[in-house]
C-alpha cells in the first residue's frame, strides 16, 4: 500500500488535466483555424474517448503543429502535444501521402539534391515547377524552398577540417542535422570556428541520420524509429568516448531528447543529459570560466532574438540570448515569444499554408517593427519562414558568434 | 548559471517579489512550471472580507489588527502590511493595470452569478460600488454575446434587481465572431478576445449602443483585451453609455492580461523568466540553500544567494497530496497539515475545508524550515503558507501580495 | 421593467410551459389508471413499459428522479451469469438469457466488451475447472484462454495471471436503459411523474384503490387512483409496503464502488474465485468501475450513504490485483448503492435470504387486493422482473396480452435507424455527435442542431452540446442538473462539473426562467459532486476540488446558503 496512488500518472500525464483551458489560450492554431478542436479537446479530453473506442479519433488532429506551447503553459505538466502526436500515430488510418513521404525523407531528398544542387535550386525556383508541385503534390507554390548546397557539410568537414581537429585535446561531437549537411554547411563551419577558437575540437558522429522530426510529424514512424535507433547508437559511442553531443538546431535537439522517449518509445535516459544545444555548451564554458571569448571591436548589429517553440519547450532560450548579450556590439531586441507558423514540413503543405502564415503574422509584425539588422534564431525552419515572410535575414546564434568573435584574441586568451 | 535571487513560482507572489527584486538591481530569475492561478482572476483582489462565516468586513485594515496573532498580516505587522501593500497599485499601474480601492474600506464587486462581494482592489473597468445601494434606481442593460455560455445575464439581472437597479438583458452578435462558432469549444472568453480588435470592436460598440438605448449603463462579460487593454479602451470610447465588465468563468481575459503584463514588467526590469520548467531539488549547505536543479536544466545548477518559494497550494503543486500523506515536493519543507486523509476535508463542500489552511511552517520572517531547522536564505510567500483559509476569509490576494513584498524586502536587503 | 420576481412566479410559469411543451412529461395526471407503478428505477420503468405495451392505462411515479436509487449506483455490468454459475445456477441461467435479450432490445445501452475471469497465483486453478463446468451447465459460453492470449486481449489485466476464461460479459448503462424504458412507456401512452412521493395509500376496504402523492418540489398533495398498484421501489419498497399495511422483510446491503478517470480496461475483468469484495472491474462509457463491497446497513442510512476510508482502501487493494494500473490511475469518485436483500417468506428470522426475483401478490399473501410488490433480482433481470410483475397485474385485471418486451427494441435501439439531421464535421461526425449517438442511439437524430450555437459544448469532458442539453430538457424529464447529468453525462467527467455545471444551470434557467431555483440547484449539484470526491480526495482530485472551490465560492460567490434539500 505504500506506493499505492503515490503518483496517479497515466501515459503523458493525460489524467492530470484539470480542464482549466489554459492550453487553449496559448495554442497558435486555434487562433487561426476553427476546424482544430484545440489542445484540450484534441489532447486529454479526446484521449478518454479514444481509449473507449478508436472510432472517436478525429482527423482534425492533423492541424496540430506540435509546437508544444500548450505543454509549456500547462500548470499540471500534461504532455498535451505528445498525447496528440501519439494519437495521430496510433489512430490515423490514412497512409502518409507521397508528398508527406518526400517532404520528411530529408536524408534521401538531400542526398539526391546536393549532387545536383544548382539544377535542383534553379528548378525548385521555377514558376511552372512550383505550379506543378502545387497541383500534383499539394506543396504550396507560394512557399520558397531552402536552397541545396553543392557540397555537403560532411564532405567539407572530411576534406577541410577533420585533420586540423587533431591538434586539440578535448572534443565535442557534433550532430549537424540535415539542414546543415545539405542546405547550409556554413552554420556547421561557424560552429567549428567558434569551438576551435575556444580550444575545443569537433568530431562528427559515427554516421548520423536525420533526427526524424519530419518523419514523426508525417507519421512515418517505422523509418523515424530506425533513424532514432541509429542516432542513439552513434550518440552512445560519442558519449562513451567522453564527448558531449552538440546540435545547432533546437528542433533536432528537442526531438532526440524528448520525442524519442515520448513518441518513439526509445529509451535515451542514459545519454539525454549529454545531448545539448551548442549555445548551452558554450555558455557553460564561458560562465564557468573554463573558456574565454573575445569579440571584435568593429562588430555593431541590432539583433532581434526569436525563440522557436521547441526552444521554449526545452527551456533553453536563456542560454542563446545570454551569449548574444555578451557581444558588446550587439543591441539586443527581445521579441515576444510567438510561433512562426511553419512547424517544419507543416507550412509547406498547400492545405496548411494560410494557417501557417496566419499563425506567424504577429511575429512577422514584431520583426518588421523592430528595425533589427537580422533575427537570431536557433531553428532552421523558423529561418525559412521568417526570411520568406519578412525578407529580414535570420542567423543562428552560433553564426552570430562566429561573425563577432575575434578568433586570434580568443585563442590567445584560452592558451 | 548564477543569480542573486531565484524565485520558484511565476504567479502573483513570484512576479511581485521578482519585480521588486529586479527593480532593486538584483539579478533575478523566476522558475515556473506552467501558467498560474492568475488565469482565473475575478478582476478583484481581496484583503479581508469575512470572518467566522458570518461577519462581513467593511473596514478590513482595522479588522486585521484584531486577527489571531498567527495570521500572516499580524506576523508582518499591520503597519508594515499597510506600507507594503501601498506598493501594489503603483506596481500594477507600471505594468499597465489600473485598479481602484482602499485598505480602509472594502467596496463591492458583482460576481458572474450576480452576487455583491466585498473586495479591496478592482480593475478600473469592472463594475464596482462602495455601497450595495449605490446603483439603486439605475437602468442597467446586461449585454451578452450571442451563444456565449460562460456569462449569465439572467443571474446578473436578478442580482442587480436585488441591489435596487432596473435591469434587462440583451444579446448581440457581430459577424466577426461567426468563425468561432464553427468549433464547438471556441466560444470561450479568451478565444473571443482574440477576435475582438480593431473594426470588430467598433461593430460591437454599435450593436451595444443599439440594444442599450434608453438605459443608464451597460454591463458585459470581460472578454476583451487579452494581450493589451487597447480593445477595452476602444470599446469604451465607442459605447455611448458608461460600460463596465463583469468576470466570466475561466479562463479570465483580464487575468491573462495581468499575468502577461506583470511578466513583461519583470522582463523590462531585467528579470529572467524561465517558463515551463520545474525545480526538482535543492542543494543545501548547512542551513543555506545553495543551488537548485530543474527539469530543463538537467545537471546545470541554478545558483543564487537568496531564494523565494511561491509555488502555491495544491492547485499550484506547491503542496502535493497522495493516498496517505501531504508533502512539499521541492525541498521537503516542514508542513502544517493534517496527518490522516480523513482530517483533510469536510464532507460539506461549503464548509471551511481543512486542507485549504495547510502549508509550510515558517519563522516570523516567513522562512520555512526543513527537519525543524530554518532555511536561512529561503523565503516563502502566498498560498504555500499555512494557517489561514484564504477562500473563507477572502484574503488570498492580500496575503499573497503582502508576503511576497515582505519577502522582496528581505531579498533586497 | 419588472423589479421583483418571486420563486412561485417562475415555478408557475415553468409548469405552464412544461405542460404545453413536453409530450407526456410531467403532465397533470388524469385520476384513474389501470395500474400505478411506484419506483423510477429500471424495474419500475420496465414494468411501466410492459404494462403500457399490453394496453393498460399506466402511470409511473418516482419520488425523486429516475435511477436515483440502486439502479444508478451499481457496476453497470452486463452479467453473463458466469459469476453465479457455481453458487446460484438459477440466477446464472436468468442472467445469460436476459444478457442476450438486452443485446437485442437495448443495443445503445450495452457494449459487448466481453469479460475475463482471471485466476491469480494465490487462487486455485481447480476453481477455474469447476467454474467452466458450471458455466456449461448454465448455458454460458466459457472459453479457457492461455494467460498470454488473455494479456494480449486485455493488456490491463494483472500479468501474473495463471489462468483466464472468456465469457460474454459486457457493460450496460443503467441511466440510458431506464430512460429508454420510460420513453417506451410514454410512447405507449403511460404518464410519467417524477418528484412525487407516495405518502399514503387510498384504501377501499381490503383493497388498495390509489396512492396519496406529495410533490417533492412544492409539497402539494394529490390522489391518483389505480386498479392495481405495483411497488417496484427496491429497498425503499420496504417502507412503501409498510405504508400499505403489509410487511415485506428486506435488508439493505450497501455496496461501495470506485470510478476511475478513464478506461483502464476494455474487457470486464473478474476474479475467478468464490464471489468476494471488489472482484469485478467494468469498463463503462469513458470510465471504469471497481466494486463492490457488501455491508448490511440500518434503514436510516439508505438515503445518506457515503463511502468510508476503509472501503476505499479495500477496493483499491483488491482492485490492483485485477489490474495493477489502478494503482496509478486517478480516481474520480466513490459511491455506494444499496441492494434489497429479501428474506424468504417462510423464515421469520430473516436469515434466509432469497437471491432471485421476488414477486408478491399481496392479495394471496396478505389478503390485500390491488397491491403487488416486485423486488429482489438485479439490474440484469429488470426486464424479467417487469414481465413477472406485469403478468401478475394482467391476471388480476383479466387482461390476456402476451409480453413483447423481449422482442421489441427500446427507443434508440431500433434496427437500421441511422441518425439523420447531422451537420457535417470536417470528415464525418464530430466527437460530440459521436458521443451523443452513443448515449441516445438512433434517437440522437432527434437532437436538433439549428445553428452553430447549438453545437457548442456545454460539458467538454463528456462532450455534451447545447443541443443535447435542450433535447434532454424538452424530452427526457429534466428539471435540475442531477437529472441532466443522468440523461447526458454532463458533469460526470474528469472535472466533475467544474466548468459545465454553471453552463448547465444557465441553460436550465433559459427554459424555466427561474433564477433562484437554478442557482440553488447549482449550489446543491456541486455539493453532490463533492460528496463522491472527498472519499478519494488526493492527487489531482484534490487539485481539482480546490480549483472548483475557488471558482464557485470565490469567483462566482456561491455559498452554502443556496444549497437546499429540494434539488436531489
Amino acid at each position: 500500500m505504500m506506493t499505492l496512488q503515490e503518483q496517479n500518472l497515466s501515459d503523458n500525464n493525460f489524467e492530470s488535466c484539470i480542464k482549466c483551458t489554459i492550453c487553449t489560450i496559448y495554442c497558435p492554431v486555434t487562433a487561426v483555424n476553427p476546424d482544430y478542436p484545440g489542445p484540450k479537446q484534441a489532447g486529454p479530453d479526446g484521449e478518454r474517448y479514444r481509449l473507449k473506442r478508436p472510432y472517436f479519433y478525429d482527423e482534425a488532429l492533423k492541424y496540430c503543429l506540435n509546437c508544444k506551447r500548450c505543454e509549456v503553459a500547462c500548470p499540471n505538466d500534461v504532455k498535451i502535444g505528445d498525447i496528440i502526436q501519439a494519437a495521430r500515430i496510433k489512430y490515423a488510418d490514412t497512409r502518409p501521402s507521397l508528398r508527406d513521404t518526400m517532404l520528411c525523407n530529408t536524408d534521401f531528398m538531400g542526398g539526391v539534391a546536393t549532387r545536383m544542387a544548382p539544377v535542383v535550386n534553379f528548378t525548385l525556383g521555377l514558376k511552372p515547377v512550383k505550379f506543378l508541385m502545387d497541383k500534383m503534390l499539394k506543396i504550396d507554390r507560394r512557399r520558397t524552398f531552402p536552397k541545396y548546397s553543392p557540397v555537403r557539410f560532411e564532405t567539407w568537414f572530411r576534406r577541410e577540417a577533420e585533420e586540423d581537429q587533431k591538434r586539440f585535446d578535448k572534443f565535442v561531437s557534433y550532430f549537424h542535422g540535415c539542414y546543415v549537411n545539405y542546405n547550409y554547411p556554413q552554420l556547421g563551419k561557424d560552429l567549428v570556428k567558434v569551438l576551435n577558437a575556444l580550444g575545443w575540437g569537433v568530431r562528427l558522429l559515427n554516421h548520423e541520420r536525420c533526427c526524424g522530426v519530419a518523419k514523426i510529424s508525417n507519421r512515418c514512424i517505422d523509418e523515424a524509429t530506425r533513424d532514432g535507433e541509429n542516432n542513439l547508437r552513434a550518440i552512445r559511442e560519442a558519449v562513451a568516448r567522453g564527448d558531449e553531443v552538440l546540435a545547432t538546431s533546437s528542433t533536432c535537439c528537442f526531438t532526440m531528447r524528448d520525442e524519442y522517449p515520448h513518441l518513439l518509445h526509445l529509451d535515451n535516459a542514459d545519454v539525454r543529459d549529454h545531448l545539448l544545444l551548442a549555445t548551452v555548451f558554450i555558455f557553460q564554458l564561458l560562465d564557468s570560466g573554463k573558456a574565454k571569448i573575445v569579440f571584435r571591436d568593429d562588430y555593431r548589429k541590432r539583433v532581434a532574438y526569436h525563440a522557436p517553440c521547441h526552444m521554449e519547450k526545452l527551456g533553453w532560450t536563456i542560454f542563446s540570448t545570454s551569449l548574444l548579450r555578451m557581444i558588446p556590439g550587439v543591441e539586443f531586441i527581445p521579441l515576444m515569444s510567438h510561433c512562426c507558423g511553419i512547424a517544419g514540413t507543416y507550412g509547406f503543405k498547400k492545405e496548411y499554408y494560410e494557417y501557417s502564415q496566419g499563425i506567424g503574422q504577429p511575429l512577422f509584425r514584431q520583426i518588421l517593427d523592430s528595425g533589427c539588422d537580422f533575427v537570431a534564431c536557433d531553428c532552421e525552419t523558423c529561418k525559412w519562414q521568417i526570411e520568406m515572410s519578412t525578407h529580414v535575414p535570420v542567423l543562428n546564434p552560433i553564426s552570430v558568434l562566429a561573425e563577432a568573435i575575434d578568433v586570434e584574441a580568443t585563442v590567445a586568451s584560452n592558451k | 548559471m548564477k543569480f542573486d535571487t531565484i524565485i520558484i513560482g511565476g504567479g502573483l507572489s513570484g512576479l511581485t517579489a521578482g519585480i521588486e527584486s529586479a527593480r532593486a538591481g538584483r539579478r533575478t530569475a523566476i522558475v515556473t512550471a506552467g501558467q498560474s492561478a492568475l488565469h482565473f482572476w475575478s478582476g478583484s483582489f481581496e484583503f479581508l472580507c469575512e470572518q467566522d462565516s458570518r461577519e462581513v468586513i467593511e473596514r478590513p485594515l482595522e479588522r486585521a489588527a484584531r486577527l489571531d496573532p498567527s495570521h500572516p498580516y499580524r506576523r508582518i505587522g499591520i503597519e508594515r502590511t499597510e506600507r507594503l501593500l501601498g506598493r501594489v497599485q503603483p506596481m500594477l499601474a507600471e505594468a499597465g493595470i489600473t485598479v481602484n480601492g482602499s485598505l480602509g474600506r472594502n467596496h463591492y464587486r458583482l460576481t458572474p452569478m450576480g452576487f455583491a462581494k466585498p473586495a479591496w482592489l478592482t480593475l478600473d473597468d469592472y463594475l464596482a460600488f462602495d455601497h450595495p445601494n449605490e446603483i439603486s434606481g439605475r437602468q442597467v442593460c446586461v449585454v451578452n454575446i450571442y451563444s456565449y455560455l460562460d456569462f449569465y445575464p439572467r443571474y446578473l439581472e436578478t442580482g442587480l434587481r436585488k441591489l435596487g437597479a432596473a435591469a434587462m438583458s440583451r444579446e448581440v452578435n457581430i459577424p466577426q465572431l461567426d468563425v468561432l462558432r464553427k468549433s464547438t469549444t471556441e466560444m470561450r472568453a479568451t478565444n473571443i478576445s482574440r477576435f475582438l480588435r480593431d473594426d470588430a470592436v467598433d461593430a460591437l460598440a454599435r450593436e451595444i449602443n443599439r440594444v442599450s438605448a434608453g438605459t443608464d449603463m451597460v454591463i458585459m462579460p470581460a472578454i476583451l483585451g487579452m494581450f493589451s487593454d487597447e480593445p477595452v479602451k476602444r470599446l469604451r470610447r465607442g459605447v455611448e453609455r458608461p460600460i463596465y465588465f463583469v468576470a466570466t468563468t475561466p479562463a479570465s481575459v483580464p487575468g491573462v492580461r495581468c499575468q502577461l503584463s506583470l511578466k513583461a514588467l519583470f522582463n523590462r526590469l531585467g528579470g529572467t523568466y524561465l517558463a515551463g520548467d520545474t525545480v526538482l531539488k535543492g542543494d543545501f549547505e548547512g542551513t543555506r540553500l545553495r543551488r537548485v536543479y530543474t527539469e530543463n536544466f538537467g545537471s546545470i545548477p541554478l545558483e543564487a544567494d537568496n531564494f523565494m518559494i511561491g509555488s502555491g497550494s495544491f492547485f499550484g503543486h506547491g503542496l502535493v497530496a497522495t493516498f496517505d500523506r501531504i508533502f512539499e515536493p521541492v525541498f521537503g519543507l516542514d508542513l502544517n497539515a493534517g496527518k490522516s486523509r480523513t482530517d483533510w476535508y469536510d464532507k460539506d463542500f461549503y464548509a471551511p475545508q481543512p486542507y485549504m489552511a495547510y502549508g509550510v511552517v515558517t519563522d516570523d520572517r516567513f522562512r520555512p524550515s526543513r527537519g525543524g531547522r530554518t532555511v536561512e536564505n529561503l523565503y516563502a510567500a502566498g498560498a504555500l503558507l499555512s494557517g489561514f483559509n484564504a477562500l473563507r476569509e477572502g484574503s488570498g490576494a492580500g496575503i499573497t501580495l503582502a508576503t511576497a513584498l515582505a519577502a522582496a524586502e528581505e531579498l533586497t536587503r | 421593467m419588472k423589479n421583483t420576481q418571486t420563486d412561485s412566479d417562475c415555478r408557475a410559469r415553468a409548469d405552464r410551459a412544461e405542460d404545453s411543451r413536453r409530450p407526456g412529461a410531467g403532465t397533470t395526471p388524469c385520476k384513474e389508471y389501470d395500474v400505478i407503478v411506484i419506483g423510477g428505477g429500471a424495474t419500475g420503468a420496465g414494468t411501466a413499459r410492459d404494462c403500457a405495451m399490453r394496453g393498460l392505462k399506466t402511470i409511473l411515479i418516482e419520488r425523486l428522479d429516475f435511477t436515483a436509487g440502486a439502479t444508478g449506483r451499481n457496476h453497470g455490468l452486463l452479467h453473463s451469469g458466469a459469476r453465479y454459475a457455481h453458487t446460484d445456477p438459477e440466477s446464472a441461467a436468468e442472467c445469460i438469457k436476459e444478457n442476450m435479450i438486452l443485446r437485442r432490445i437495448a443495443r445503445h445501452c450495452v457494449e459487448d466488451t466481453g469479460g475475463l475471469f482471471v485466476t491469480l497465483p494465490e487462487d486455485s486453478l481447480d476453481y477455474q475447472e469447476q467454474f467452466v463446468k458450471d458455466c456449461a451447465k448454465a448455458g454460458i459460453s466459457a472459453d479457457v484462454l492461455d494467460p498470454k492470449e488473455a494479456l494480449r486481449l486485455e493488456p490491463a489485466v494483472n500479468p501474473d495471471l495463471i489462468g483466464a476464461v472468456r465469457v460474454p460479459d459486457g457493460s450496460v448503462d443503467p441511466f440510458r436503459l431506464t430512460t429508454a424504458n420510460v420513453l417506451s412507456a410514454r410512447m405507449h401512452g403511460a404518464d410519467i411523474l417524477t418528484y412525487q412521493e407516495v405518502v399514503g395509500f387510498v384504501r377501499d376496504g381490503e383493497r388498495i384503490a390509489g396512492v396519496r402523492l406529495r410533490s417533492n418540489r412544492d409539497g402539494s398533495e394529490t390522489n391518483v387512483y389505480g386498479r392495481v398498484t405495483v411497488n417496484a421501489c427496491g429497498i425503499w419498497g420496504h417502507h412503501v409496503a409498510e405504508l400499505a399495511g403489509v410487511r415485506v422483510n428486506m435488508y439493505p446491503a450497501k455496496g461501495a464502488l470506485l470510478i476511475f478517470g478513464h478506461r483502464v480496461n476494455n474487457m470486464v475483468i473478474n476474479r475467478c474465485r468464490k464471489p468476494a469484495d471488489a472482484d469485478i472491474l467494468v469498463p463503462g462509457d469513458t470510465i471504469c468501475v471497481i466494486g463492490t463491497t457488501s455491508t448490511r446497513i440500518p434503514f436510516n442510512e439508505i438515503d445518506r450513504m457515503e463511502v468510508t476510508p476503509e472501503e476505499v482502501d479495500l477496493l483499491l487493494r483488491e482492485g490492483i490485483q485485477l489490474s495493477p494500473r489502478l494503482a496509478v490511475t486517478r480516481i474520480l469518485r466513490a459511491y455506494a448503492g444499496v441492494r434489497p436483500l429479501v428474506a424468504a417468506d417462510n423464515d421469520p428470522t430473516g436469515r434466509s435470504i432469497s437471491r432471485g426475483i421476488v414477486c408478491l401478490d399481496h392479495a394471496v399473501r396478505d389478503g390485500l387486493e390491488g397491491f403487488v410488490t416486485i423486488t429482489g433480482g438485479k439490474l440484469m433481470t429488470y426486464r424479467l422482473m417487469a414481465e413477472e410483475a406485469t403478468d401478475l397485474v394482467c391476471r388480476k385485471l383479466g387482461v390476456d396480452r402476451p409480453c413483447e418486451t423481449a422482442e421489441v427494441p427500446l427507443p434508440g435501439s431500433e434496427p437500421d435507424a441511422r441518425p439523420e439531421n447531422r451537420r457535417q464535421h470536417i470528415i464525418e461526425l464530430s466527437t460530440e455527435q459521436k458521443a451523443a449517438e452513443g448515449r441516445h442511439g438512433s434517437w440522437s437524430g432527434r437532437i436538433e442542431s439549428k445553428s452553430d450555437a447549438d453545437d457548442a459544448l456545454v460539458c467538454e469532458c463528456e462532450q455534451v452540446s447545447v443541443a443535447e442539453v435542450n433535447y434532454a430538457i424538452d424530452e427526457l424529464h429534466v428539471h435540475n442538473l442531477i437529472n441532466l447529468r443522468r440523461r447526458t453525462r454532463l458533469g460526470m467527467g474528469t472535472c466533475q462539473g467544474e466548468l459545465c455545471a454553471c453552463r448547465g444551470a444557465g441553460l436550465l434557467e433559459r427554459h424555466d426562467r427561474c433564477t433562484q431555483r437554478t442557482l440553488s440547484d447549482l449550489a446543491s449539484f456541486m455539493n453532490e459532486r463533492w460528496h463522491g470526491m472527498f472519499p478519494v480526495c488526493w492527487g489531482e482530485t484534490l487539485v481539482e476540488a480546490q480549483f472548483t472551490s475557488w471558482l464557485y465560492q470565490g469567483v462566482m460567490g456561491i455559498s452554502g446558503k443556496l444549497d437546499t434539500e429540494e434539488n436531489k
